[in-house]
């Protein structure tokens, strides 16, 4: 019988010439279940009594478990035994690797679906298919086994019995002691509550879909963890916190994500909110009539930011090129097209050191609007960033671990509007300094090294003007803005791409938000003249040339396009992994990223935590 | 508005008319036959004989006119104008517009405005911006076409209509190129056009560089890449294909989020680039001191996904190939990769019928198309045959009666496929095993000819190294590839998840890759002609070890589609070439 429902669900047979697909072959054995229901009803009446009670028992007994003695196992011993079990599974004509299982519900909907069951009712008339992985696995005889379902980002027990399933008595014992923690199962059975209210899933066949070679890292709540899939899960602005993961390694949670996602559970939820918050600017901007365009991401100039850029080569072409560091001078070009309202959202590299904050690839959303500038810009700023703490999390507050994980979460407050600070007013108002009007004088230059030394502020060399103003802003502005913060209207000096301010000689029309401290959009009305930015690129070059190779450099075709004229536009960017930081209580930007950039291994990934 | 304030302040155009006398000798060699669609420089002196300019226009030949010269001498004349216009304390490059309407609205909302009507009430009062693309001058009234992001309308301006002097400013300041906010009133001409009917109008954005009229606009293949703005005013069209670009990768996303799948990012800079066979781009990461490829496709970080319990992943993404180019391969290039569990290649057939139906009907609201002279139908189902009956139909060879024996295959291959040129012949005879063969033939003989769209079922296990075996046929893998037009769009299996089948694959794969190569560098040192080639298989393939540690913790049973969103764009915006479709190209570097 065993054999029979595996050929039969999996498709398994090797040489197998009977050919029908998944979907009809699940069927006929749905249709063998029901011609043997009637005989079995009252067999299973009887049987459903000690179910019962066995169930009820099984969390709070301690009882041998059949996987124990697997897991006593070393672990290289426990892959080859796997491997030879599989082997052995082959030789005699089975694939161990069906094709195909039809589910007819995700375990979030079966729990959706069948949660309201009253404790001890079942509904034996029902058939439903799951399926997922075992996290875990306890036997409370041969003839009953329970497992932890998971899948979907929820979880449901499996509560295996003999006198359900369609196999003998000792082929269901021999079939259940070879399912080990880690595999992939699917399960087609009626569902049902325990006796203490446990939703669970009573099987009548039971394939293993996929099988787990490695040791599973155990779970840390141990078996009989009650009403489990009912817990609250973590939801976006919240706290975590994961020092209380199962598995807490960081090496192993971002070098082997998969096992990261699998043991806490929290972490798909992650990357859902990422998700959620990119198609949240997605449909905002699509509202706003905006077209997501894609442009290149290899340059022959890296433009439009200040950033070392990785270099590779095109063979055929014999061609230096390289990855985009901004999409900025791109996406202007298309306004200048005729593309009014453009927007991308994709990859930047940067050949930057890894930190908390740092990776080397990284991804933004940049949008350009043509006849807007930027006070517009931070109008629709606090519209969308407020919208979506809104959407994302049901209030404009969120909680974060700005200052570790041992120290109380701070409130961050996204309720429009927000603060704006002008820089250098606010600046010399703070540090009691009066900065010379003409930023790119030598005196300049002289007076903001002095206050640096003064406030004991480093700069590390080159201490240009700009480098010396963005220390300064740091230390007395940036540390201020907790809750969004405006920094607006920055110096000429230090946007070299931004309109000059109407009405305030020396600065332009840009503002960077602030939250917690940290960058998160940058944006301004757009230089378009010209004649202007090619002189500002001219004065980038004489920082270049002073060993800021951080400066920007020209380009020539982006000048060229500006001489076809760029309607008067306003730009923004925005960093979507500090976004999802934030809305995460993320400290480490390596907690948002599937893969992120890790230091080469010597040694293969450790196998299992 | 602040541009508006600024621009409406008075101006006095007799003294700028000096200057630009000068300019005159550029009108005699104007760069269209075209009379009305004027390009710049003819503005520069339509000011002092704003009537004659049409007439004048229309005699002129045809001569080229983008050299060099006449385009600093432009600059220079309109850098004056910029001069000219601060100094009347005007900003040429103004920071904001509100409008009320883009073009497109008007022409919707004016439909049924009758020839010569004129509407003034207050919510007639419109706001429009955009570039002008062309003007036409008399001595107190003028036309010009404005061209925004939905469409065109016109501006009608009268001498008396304009506020202060404005229309001095208009005729004297104002060239084609030009991007002007105006406001006004409603009018239909009694020429059935319908136009803003001007009060006052402000320069945003002072255009120092003369417009290629369309022809040569489209004539210059290189420049329409190279400056692709130029290209996209010059032919609203090419603007338009971007913007059904964004609506096909938009249509295909709410298409499979609707079905509950998730957007993922994964790595572009991998340790090892692994999920298909090309050679990668290579960059090297300063702080991490090591090598880094950049990604030849998303397959085997979207799997670990799966493996990690997500059912339904997706990506949208570039993807890099250290290849040549063609009207088919840009080096970076956009697919979507989507993974669903539990499922098998069937389901992947109707996801790739449901993508490619709904982004056509999203574009043309029908599924019959043309593409370059070709009908196709795109009506489900689409036709589903095996290759070996496809190649068995066009040649009459039955690859399952050939038996194992590949050099007698070849011959008989040979013999019945007749006259074959030389470069078709060596690749059968450089195939390596019967499944090669059986592929070499079909992409040569049948796939030019699958227009309409076919899929093409169960390839050969030995070109498919991440496809699982058929559930029926040895041999053959559960994997197909969808053909339109005889191109490949879509590659789509019931996903390998037997870990020890996988590693014995992967090896293979890399075992062959070195054969070629040591063989390839063997060669070369007889032929100097077969540098080239050695390049091509000189890249390094390495097994992914992290890939296959993660299929040992157990993949789901799934199927996964590859879709090629650049070619499919082709195929619905009717692009002959990926340059079409793809905004700013790789070019060669220019000579």
């Amino acid at each position: 019988m065993e054999e029979e429902i595996a050929k039969s669900v999996s498709e398994i047979s090797v040489d197998s010439s009977s050919a029908v697909s998944g979907k009809t072959i699940s069927k006929n054995a749905l249709k063998k279940e029901l011609k043997n229901k009637q005989k079995e009803e009252e067999r299973r009446r009887k049987e459903e009594e000690k179910a019962k009670q066995a169930a009820a028992t099984a969390s709070s007994q301690v009882k041998k478990s059949v996987a124990a003695d697997d897991e006593d196992m070393d672990p290289t011993q426990y892959l080859e035994n796997r491997i030879k079990y599989l082997a052995a599974q082959k030789e005699e004509g089975r694939n161990p690797y069906p094709h195909k299982f039809f589910v007819s519900l995700t375990i979030p909907e079966y729990i959706e679906k069948y949660g309201g069951l009253s404790n001890g009712e079942h509904q034996e008339d029902v058939t439903v298919s799951l399926a997922g992985r075992i996290m875990s696995k306890r036997s409370s005889s041969s003839k009953l086994f329970f497992y932890d379902l998971h899948g979907g980002g929820a979880k449901v027990q499996v509560m295996a019995d003999a006198s359900k399933a369609d196999l003998d008595e000792a082929e269901f014992s021999k079939f259940h002691s070879s399912v080990k923690r880690g595999d992939i199962v699917g399960i087609t059975g009626f569902p049902g509550k325990t006796k203490r209210g446990e939703l669970s899933i009573f099987p009548k066949s039971f394939v293993v879909l996929s099988h787990c070679l490695h040791m599973m890292p155990r779970q840390k709540s141990g078996p009989g963890v009650d009403n489990a899939n009912l817990k609250k899960t973590w939801t976006p602005g919240s706290t975590r916190n994961p020092e209380a993961y199962t598995l807490k390694d960081q090496e192993t949670r971002y070098r082997q994500r998969y096992l990261d996602l699998m043991l806490n559970t929290e972490v798909q939820q992650i990357f859902k909110t990422r998700s959620k918050v990119i198609l949240y600017i997605r449909r905002f901007l699509d509202n706003l009539d905006f077209s997501e365009v894609e442009t290149p991401m290899m340059n022959m100039i890296p433009g439009g930011a200040a950033a070392r850029p990785f270099v590779t080569h095109h063979n055929e072409l014999n061609m230096t090129l390289y990855m985009r560091i901004a999409p900025e001078l791109y996406l202007k070009q298309l306004v200048v097209g005729g593309l009014d309202r453009v927007y991308e959202i994709g990859k930047q590299f940067r050949n930057e050191g890894i930190d908390l904050t740092h990776n080397p690839e990284f991804t933004t959303c940049e949008f350009y609007m043509a006849f807007a500038d930027y006070n517009d810009l931070m109008e629709l700023t606090e519209r969308l960033l407020s919208g979506m703490v809104k959407e994302l999390t049901g209030g404009y507050k969120i909680k974060y671990h700005a200052n570790g994980l041992d120290k109380d979460p701070i409130e961050i407050d996204f309720t429009p509007p927000f603060r704006r600070i002008d820089m250098i007013e606010e600046l010399e108002k703070l540090a009691n300094l009066n900065i010379p009007k003409d930023l790119s004088s030598d005196e300049a230059n002289k007076y903001l090294k002095e206050a640096c030394l003064k406030y004991e502020i480093k700069c590390a060399p080159p201490e240009t003007t700009t480098r010396l103003l963005d220390k300064l802003v740091g230390h007395f502005l940036e540390e201020t803005c907790v809750n969004p913060a405006f920094i607006i209207n920055h110096p000429e000096i230090m946007s070299p791409l931004a309109k000059w301010h109407r009405s305030k000689p020396g600065l332009t029309e840009r503002f960077e938000l602030f939250v917690n401290k940290h960058e998160l959009c940058n944006a301004y009305t757009e230089l378009n003249d010209p004649v202007v930015q090619r002189q500002r690129f001219a004065e980038q070059l004489k920082d270049r040339q002073s060993g800021d190779d951080e400066a920007m450099a020209l380009d020539e075709t982006f000048c060229t396009a500006l001489e076809y004229g760029l309607p008067p536009t306003g730009g923004w960017g925005l960093g979507i992994d500090r976004l999802t930081m934030l809305l995460t209580d993320s400290q480490n930007i390596k907690e948002v990223l599937l893969f992120p950039a890790m230091k080469p291994q010597d040694e293969p990934p450790a196998k299992g935590a | 508005m602040e541009a508006l304030k600024a621009c409406s302040v008075s101006l006095n155009p007799l003294k700028h008319l000096f200057h630009l006398g000068s300019s005159t000798t550029l009108i005699r060699r104007p760069y269209s036959s075209y009379a009305l669609i004027l390009c710049c420089r003819s503005s520069t002196t339509t000011s002092t004989a704003a009537g004659s300019n049409r007439n004048r226009n229309r005699r002129l030949s045809s001569t080229s006119a983008s050299s060099t010269s006449d385009r600093d001498a432009v600059r220079a004349i309109r850098l004056k104008k910029v001069e000219e216009l601060r100094s009347k304390g005007l900003e040429p490059y103004a920071y904001r517009w509100d409008r009320t309407h883009t073009a497109n609205q008007l022409q919707d909302l004016y439909r049924n405005l009758g020839d010569g009507e004129e509407l003034n009430s207050e919510e007639d009062h419109v706001t429009v911006a955009g570039r002008i693309v062309a003007r036409r001058a008399f001595g107190k009234l003028a036309f010009f076409t404005l061209r925004d992001d939905s469409g065109i309308i016109q501006l009608y301006c009268e001498k008396e209509r304009l506020e202060s002097n404005q229309f001095e400013q208009l005729k004297t300041l104002v060239d084609i190129g030009d991007i002007l906010g105006a406001s006004g009133s409603i009018k239909r001409t009694e020429k059935g056009e319908l136009s803003v009917y001007v009060n006052s109008f402000a320069i945003l954005t002072k255009s120092l560089l003369p417009l290629p009229d369309k022809y040569h606009g489209l004539t210059d293949v290189d420049k329409r890449y190279r400056q692709r703005y130029v290209d996209m005013i010059a032919n609203p069209e090419v603007a338009d294909i971007f913007r059904k670009r964004a609506k096909v990768v938009s249509e295909m996303r709410k298409t499979v989020e609707s079905i509950g799948f998730v957007e993922v990012e994964t790595p572009v800079l991998q340790g090892a680039a692994g999920g298909a066979e090309a050679r990668p781009f290579v960059t090297y990461h300063n702080s991490l001191g090591r090598d880094l490829y950049l990604r030849i496709a998303t397959e085997l970080h979207l799997k670990r996904m799966l493996v990690g319990g997500f059912e339904k992943v997706y990506e949208i993404g570039r993807i890099f190939r250290n290849e040549g180019l063609s009207t088919r391969h840009n080096p970076e290039f956009t697919t979507i990769e989507m993974y669903e569990a539990y499922s098998d290649y069937e389901s992947m057939i109707n996801m790739a019928e449901e993508i490619v139906t709904r982004c056509a009907l999203a574009i043309h609201g029908k599924l019959t198309i043309d593409y370059q002279g070709v009908e196709i139908c795109l009506e489900r189902p689409w036709r589903r045959e095996t290759m070996h009956n496809l190649v068995k139909e066009a040649t009459g060879i039955d690859f399952n009666e050939l038996g194992n024996d590949l050099k007698a295959a070849k011959e008989v291959t040979l013999r019945i496929l007749g006259d074959l040129d030389n470069k078709d012949k060596s690749s059968i005879e450089a195939c390596s095993s019967l499944g090669h063969l059986l592929n070499e033939v079909f992409e040569i003989i049948v796939e030019p000819k699958l227009l309409q769209p076919t899929f093409v079922l169960d390839y050969p296990v030995e070109i498919s190294p991440l496809a699982k075996p058929h559930r029926r046929h040895a041999g053959l893998t559960e994997r197909f590839e969808l053909f339109i037009c005889g191109r490949e769009l879509a590659n789509a299996f019931s996903e390998l998840t037997d870990p020890v089948d996988q590693r014995v694959r992967l090896e293979e794969q890399v075992r062959q890759h070195n054969a070629k190569k040591t063989e390839v560098v063997l060669e070369t040192d007889h032929a100097d002609g077969k540098t080239k080639k050695n390049e091509d298989d000189s890249y390094e393939v390495t097994l992914d070890d992290d890939f296959l540690t993660a299929l040992e913790y157990g993949m789901p049973p799934a199927s996964g589609m590859g879709l090629g969103i650049d070619r499919l764009v082709m195929l619905l915006t009717n692009s002959a070439s990926i340059r079409d479709v793809i905004a700013f190209p790789v070019l060669k570097i220019q000579q």
